[in-house]
């Protein structure tokens, strides 16, 4: 049997050839009334099954996915088939509707009991009595499929002259509802977007049309300036939210573009100031934009309060003046460094205190650096690159004028989220300080000196006066003799007793000596336990200003678990303040190397201690150590020559001894050796003891092998 | 001897002076007193009868110079030798301008001892 046909023919066929022209102009007045979609296609449905008897009418929809179909008109076919045609799908085989999708024409089936394109379907159609379908697909006018148009009879049949007319003009008007329902649709859609996009929008945003009145105004907008939207549609943007003293410039601003296309705030970005509703001033960024629409142009700004912003900028404007008076006043510079990167950035202090302007680089920062303090600036840069740990020093820097000046840089270590080191680090100019440190020093060196030369007046001369009495006596005593003896007859006896005097005024003469002695050499010695590490670092903590000063590189060598000796604490330590000090002294003038000093602590043999201290310095002659421990002996300006003397007696007193070595490289040791108790050492083999100070001061020196 | 009637004072606290200085006067031939410091000196019947006074410098209370004040102020004018232990080149100018008829710096010699005392008697 043939299934389908383009051929009218049967019964059935009729006459009338389409809708009345009264019905197409009522539907067509329904669609441009905008009513919805479904009333409309449900009107005109009716009004196709008016024009036929018998005839069901339906629109169905192609949904988004181009295959399935839903109801958009129906009035008379059976909702459980119209529920049931869901199942619907579009094919070669889809029954009337599915295969016309699928082929881009209108399929009559006129019997669906015999028709193949229904034998997936049948059992659809057929309970609810339905025998034939012609289905027509809707095309839109760019040609895509929308739906499809179908027409229902109870039984078999055939179109017939004036039905395929009629499908053609109804599937027309019904594509025009559609299309322009989806169209409406989508203008409605990006409306609400519009509109959500505005009112979400964080920044305020505010149309204006050309005669500069406002058009929209967004949430944003009504929560910044203290209006609603109702409030400020219509008015004049110049009135609402414009300052009075700016609101002549923004009119003739507006003027000059409508007049000559020339504007200064169209296309950027703008900062000026805004009044909110309650008459409050606030501080606006703002972006003006053209609406491109033809007719008399409008404007979309773009505001947003940067009262804020502008207070933060304003904080950190101060904050950063501060942070540079301060700097100015304390002579602090300040500067950042990724070692990875060699990005240094600086403040303005850290540019004046080097004398150098932008761009700072370690490079130039090092022809600064002063020829002789360059290892230091070196070896704190190799120290920062190789351990990026935090760092100290001190250098000086020679200026183009040849001033000098003193810096102490102290730098922090971070690490950023790449685990780079970057150091944060002061610089300090310390030559002010360091000035009158050094002429504080001068003074106090001076004043020393002075005070040990009248301290020495004043002993010698109160050693001269002791002394000077008993040799007056002596003297008169032997002249009297003399003069006794010589008289006629000799005055024997007065000359006896005047001899006897003198015998008595020497012995006094050598008494004074004697208790001048005992004067000067130490009352009896403290001796107690002492932890002789403990007891140096304690003179180191009160060299530490001074060894800096000298810029000494400092180090020790303590040794563990050292037994403690028996001493006097206080004595010890004034031989290793001495030691200390000498070595420090000695390397003042040395510029040409580093100035290290190493205090060393170590087990001796035969139960004593050892401490020695190494410097760089100047050494000492071997032609003149015979001379370096003598009493008044030194090779300082500042230096009385008691230092080694002392110290030496100090430790013949604990049994020990002192000596000096000539280092390998430059310098020299001075070292002193204890026992850990000097009750357990026989006389015989102890060197020190004040008996035997004498004997001792044969100097032990030697060179190192 | 005619030089016993000159009357030469010693005022020094020094034990050893005072022994040994009055036996070498009087071997000088002076009449000699010795006194252990100024105040004993001021307080005995000897300051009248005084030609010259020896007088240490530096003595505990009344100095040297504080006794030769005082002799001067109470109108005594006595020829005054200083001694002195402390052997310092500006004492003696200073102890010349005082008055002093010299000033002899610990030990010093018999002969020297011998012009002072002559120079301060007026004796020649």
């Amino acid at each position: 049997m043939e299934t389908q046909s383009n051929s009218a023919g049967g019964e059935n066929a009729r006459n009338e050839s389409g809708l009345s022209t009264e019905a197409v102009l009522n539907s067509l007045k329904l669609i441009f009334a905008g009513a919805p979609l479904s009333e409309v296609l449900t009107i005109i449905a009716r009004l196709v099954e008016a024009q036929r008897k018998g005839m069901l009418c339906a629109i169905w929809l192609l949904d988004k996915d181009g295959s399935h179909f839903r109801c958009a008109a129906a009035p008379s076919l059976p909702a459980a088939y119209i529920a049931a045609a869901g199942g619907l799908t579009v094919g070669p085989r889809g029954a009337s509707c599915g295969t016309a999708v699928y082929r881009r024409e209108t399929v009559y089936v006129s019997d669906i009991l015999t028709d193949s394109l229904w034998d997936d379907y049948r059992h659809l159609a057929l309970p609810h009595g339905l025998r034939a379908c012609w289905s027509r697909p809707l095309l839109s006018s760019g040609g895509a499929i929308l739906g499809t148009f179908a027409l229902y009879y109870r039984e078999a049949c055939h179109p017939r002259t004036g039905d395929v007319q009629l499908i053609e003009n109804v599937s027309h008007i019904v594509g025009i509802a559609i299309e322009r329902h989806m169209k409406e649709e989508a203008l409605r859609r990006s409306e609400a977007r519009k509109a959500a996009i505005l009112d979400s929008a964080l920044d305020c945003i505010v149309t204006i049309d050309h005669e500069g009145c406002i058009t929209e105004f967004n949430l944003a907008a009504e929560r910044t300036f203290g209006y609603s939207r109702d409030q400020v549609l219509g008015k004049r943007l110049a009135d609402i939210l414009v300052p009075p003293s700016l609101q002549d410039k923004h009119r003739r601003g507006l003027e000059r573009y409508l007049a000559t296309g020339e504007s200064r705030v169209l296309g950027r970005h703008v900062e000026m100031t805004a009044v909110r509703a309650d008459g409050q001033e606030i501080p606006v960024e703002i972006a003006i934009t053209r609406i491109l629409l033809d007719g008399p142009p409008s404007f979309t700004g773009y505001l947003r309060d940067i009262t804020q912003r502008k207070q933060a900028e304003e904080k950190l404007r101060r904050s950063e003046a501060f942070l540079a008076e301060a700097q100015h006043l304390s002579s602090t510079g300040s500067f950042s460094w990724r070692v990875a990167t060699e990005d240094i950035t600086w403040s303005a202090e850290l540019s004046r205190i080097f004398d150098l302007d932008a761009p700072l680089t370690l490079a130039r920062i090092r022809t600064r650096v002063h020829p002789e303090d360059l290892h230091v600036f070196d070896g704190a840069v190799d120290w920062a690159r190789g351990t990026g740990n935090d760092f100290a020093c001190d250098y000086r820097l020679l200026m183009p004028d040849r001033a000098i000046k003193h810096v102490r840089v102290v730098a922090r270590a971070t690490r950023d989220q790449n685990d780079q080191t970057e150091y944060i680090a002061a610089v300090h100019d310390v030559t002010q300080s360091r000035l009158s440190e050094e002429a504080l020093d001068k003074a106090r060196m001076e004043l020393a000196r002075v005070a040990r030369v009248m301290s020495l007046g004043t002993l010698t001369a109160s050693i001269a006066h002791e002394v000077n009495q008993p040799l007056s006596g002596i003297v008169t005593n032997a002249n009297t003799c003399l003069r006794m003896l010589a008289a006629d007859p000799p005055n024997v006896e007065g000359a006896r007793e005047t001899a006897r005097r003198t015998i008595r005024d020497g012995n006094r003469a050598s008494e004074v000596i004697a208790r001048l002695r005992s004067l000067f050499s130490n009352k009896s010695t403290a001796m107690e336990s002492v932890d002789l590490n403990d007891a140096t670092r304690e003179v180191i903590a009160l060299s530490l200003s001074q060894l800096q000063r000298n810029r000494v590189i400092f180090r020790t060598e303590l040794a563990e678990d050292l037994p403690t000796v028996k001493g006097d604490r206080v004595q010890l330590q004034q031989v290793v303040l001495n030691l200390l000090r000498n070595a420090s002294d000695a390397m003042s003038a040395v510029d040409d190397r580093p100035r290290q000093l190493l205090i060393r602590t170590e087990r001796d043999d035969g139960h004593r201690l050892r401490l020695s201290v190494q410097d760089t310095g100047a050494g000492f002659d071997p032609r003149t150590v015979d001379r370096l421990f003598d009493t008044f002996y030194t090779t300082k300006q500042d230096g009385m020559g008691i230092g080694l003397a002392v110290s030496r007696s100090i430790i013949e007193r604990h049994r020990g001894r002192l000596w000096a070595t000539l280092n390998d490289g430059p310098g020299a040791t001075v070292s002193f050796s204890i026992p850990l108790d000097p009750d357990s050492v026989s006389d015989d083999h102890s060197v020190g003891g004040i008996r035997t100070a004498a004997a001792a001061n044969a100097p032990q020196v030697m060179r190192n092998a | 001897m005619s030089l016993a009637r000159f009357l030469v004072s010693v005022v020094d606290d020094d034990e050893s002076v005072r022994e040994s200085l009055p036996d070498l006067l009087k071997e000088f031939g002076f009449a000699v007193q010795a006194f252990s410091s100024a105040e004993e000196f001021l307080a005995s019947d000897y300051v009248d009868q005084t030609n010259c006074l020896i007088l240490d410098i530096a003595m505990p209370g009344m100095t040297g110079p504080d006794l030769q004040r005082e002799l001067r102020f109470r109108g005594k004018e006595i020829r005054v030798v200083f001694i002195t232990a402390h052997r310092d080149e500006s004492v003696r100018p200073r102890m010349l301008e005082l008055g002093g008829v010299e000033c002899l710096l610990k030990p010093f010699s018999d002969t020297a001892l011998l012009n002072a005392v002559n120079d301060a008697l007026g004796i020649h």
